[in-house]
């Protein structure tokens, strides 16, 4: 490999990343049990199974939305809306054919599973490889923490959120329906979307998650997005270290930030967990360009 | 010893409705235990029938609490704990019990046998069983209470 292609996951393979914990529910599950399972280990997605406790399909949050849009009963088996087949991967990929993997089929998790016995063994998700990189970054000696404390000078280039971020930002009115949110949601392929009020400033959120808890109490898909919409909105500044965004994202427990450039009711883009994993790099050029002093067994 | 459920299930329980918001349910916990004199670490959820619908315990509360990248956490030195705990609790607010709950649940009838109901919590790692007869909940049987009846005669 050339040097110029070494990035901080390079040599490090998936069972570094992956999560030991698989989240499975046999593909008969109703969905409103399903959705239980997903508020409580904080998924975005689980594996179904069938009776035998052969993998059958992957059920998202994404699925969970088109179930709500569609008005399809809360009691639904799973199996109706799941994506089939599953996708794999193996303990012993490098992480970068992972990744590759994920990106060529547009999906954010993968199952991994040994090659031994094919049995199911972990899952590998964007978020975890981000919480890799944080933490790599966060040993390294170049770390813009560590030097915080430090009177060095800081000689190392390092990636900003403007660098990074995604400058489009899509929103609704908060008197939009639940329907139009999720219209915008899937045509957009956003886990979650801005909300405005009539003054035209932000003032929420809708997630995913958000949207699943609609379903499961309930709520009409009529109802204005404010009744759902978390508030206030995460935000960071244009200006920010990409470094200083990705800890804020990890410590509020949230998948983005929404970005401002002068004044923070002026939002100017969105910077994810995973839009920081697409990167492949910790959160500066020291990764990137000479050192890759990363123990791999 | 006793044989069966119904002579060590206890019939004073306190249970939830699944509409229940987090934060009420923790109050309803310390309320519960205080009422009947033991620490609850689970309760029952049922409708507005009495029917049970589903159970939950501290451990699906503190799940749902605990921030995604908890592992990342053991490297930090500087973090403001509490600020966390904030954090999610707010993220939390609109989290019903019924979000959370195990929906499908193992019950017992109070002619099922310690025995029985021993292999059930060690092989389903339950450690409370909810005891009904014809559909209604009569009683729960909490693994203490197993413990000290199968295991007094050690202690003698």
């Amino acid at each position: 490999m050339a040097k110029s292609d070494k990035n901080t996951l390079s040599g490090l393979v998936v069972s570094q990343a992956m999560r030991h914990q698989v989240i499975q529910l046999l593909k008969e599950t109703s969905i409103a049990n399903s959705i239980n399972a997903l508020i409580k280990y904080k998924v975005n997605a689980l594996l179904t199974t069938d009776q035998s406790g052969k993998p059958a399909g992957v059920l998202s949050k994404t699925d969970i939305m088109g179930a709500y849009y569609a008005g399809l009963p809360i009691e639904s088996p799973i199996e109706d809306i799941m994506s089939k087949p599953p996708l794999f991967c193996h303990p012993e990929d490098a992480l970068d054919k992972a990744l590759r993997i994920m990106h060529s089929q547009g999906v954010y998790r993968l199952y991994v599973v040994d090659s031994e016995n094919k049995n199911v063994v972990g899952a590998l998700a964007y978020p975890d490889i981000v919480g890799l990189l944080y933490k790599y970054c966060h040993d390294c000696e170049y770390s813009h923490i560590r030097q915080k404390n430090k009177s060095m000078p800081d000689s190392i280039q390092r990636f900003f959120v403007k660098e990074i971020m995604t400058s489009e930002v899509k929103s609704v009115l908060e008197d939009a329906s639940l329907l139009q949110v999720m219209e915008e949601l899937s045509a957009y392929r956003f886990g979650a979307i801005l909300v405005k009020n009539r003054e035209n400033n932000p003032c929420g959120v809708i997630s995913k998650t958000d949207l699943a808890l609609a379903y499961k109490h309930e709520v009409d898909s009529g109802a204005q997005a404010a009744t759902i919409m978390s508030s206030p909105v995460q935000s960071c500044s244009a200006d920010e270290l990409l470094e200083d965004a990705i800890r804020k994202m990890i410590f509020s427990d949230v998948h983005r930030l929404f970005v401002y450039q002068s004044q923070p009711m002026a939002l100017v883009g969105v910077i994810s967990l995973s839009d920081a994993a697409r990167i492949r790099s910790g959160s500066c050029h020291a990764c990137v360009s000479s050192r890759i002093k990363l123990e791999t067994e | 010893m006793k044989l069966t459920a119904r002579d060590i299930m206890t019939t004073k329980f306190h249970t939830l409705a699944p509409q229940t918001p987090l934060n009420e349910a923790v109050k309803l916990f310390k309320q519960a235990s205080k009422e009947e004199g033991r620490k609850i670490f689970g309760m029952m959820v049922t409708d507005h029938e009495d029917h049970l619908v589903g159970m939950i315990s501290m451990y699906d509360i503190l799940l749902v609490l605990r921030p995604k990248h908890t592992h990342i956490w053991g490297l930090m030195e500087d973090i403001d704990v509490a600020g966390i705990v904030d954090i999610s609790c707010e993220k939390t607010k609109s989290v019903l019990v019924g979000d959370i709950m195990t929906p499908e649940v193992i019950t017992i009838t109070s002619q099922s046998h310690v025995l029985m109901i021993l292999d059930i919590m060690i092989k389903k790692h339950v450690r409370r069983l909810p005891v009904l007869e014809n559909g209604k909940i009569i009683g729960i049987v909490y693994i203490s209470d197993l413990f000290y009846n199968i295991l007094d005669r050690f202690a003698d």
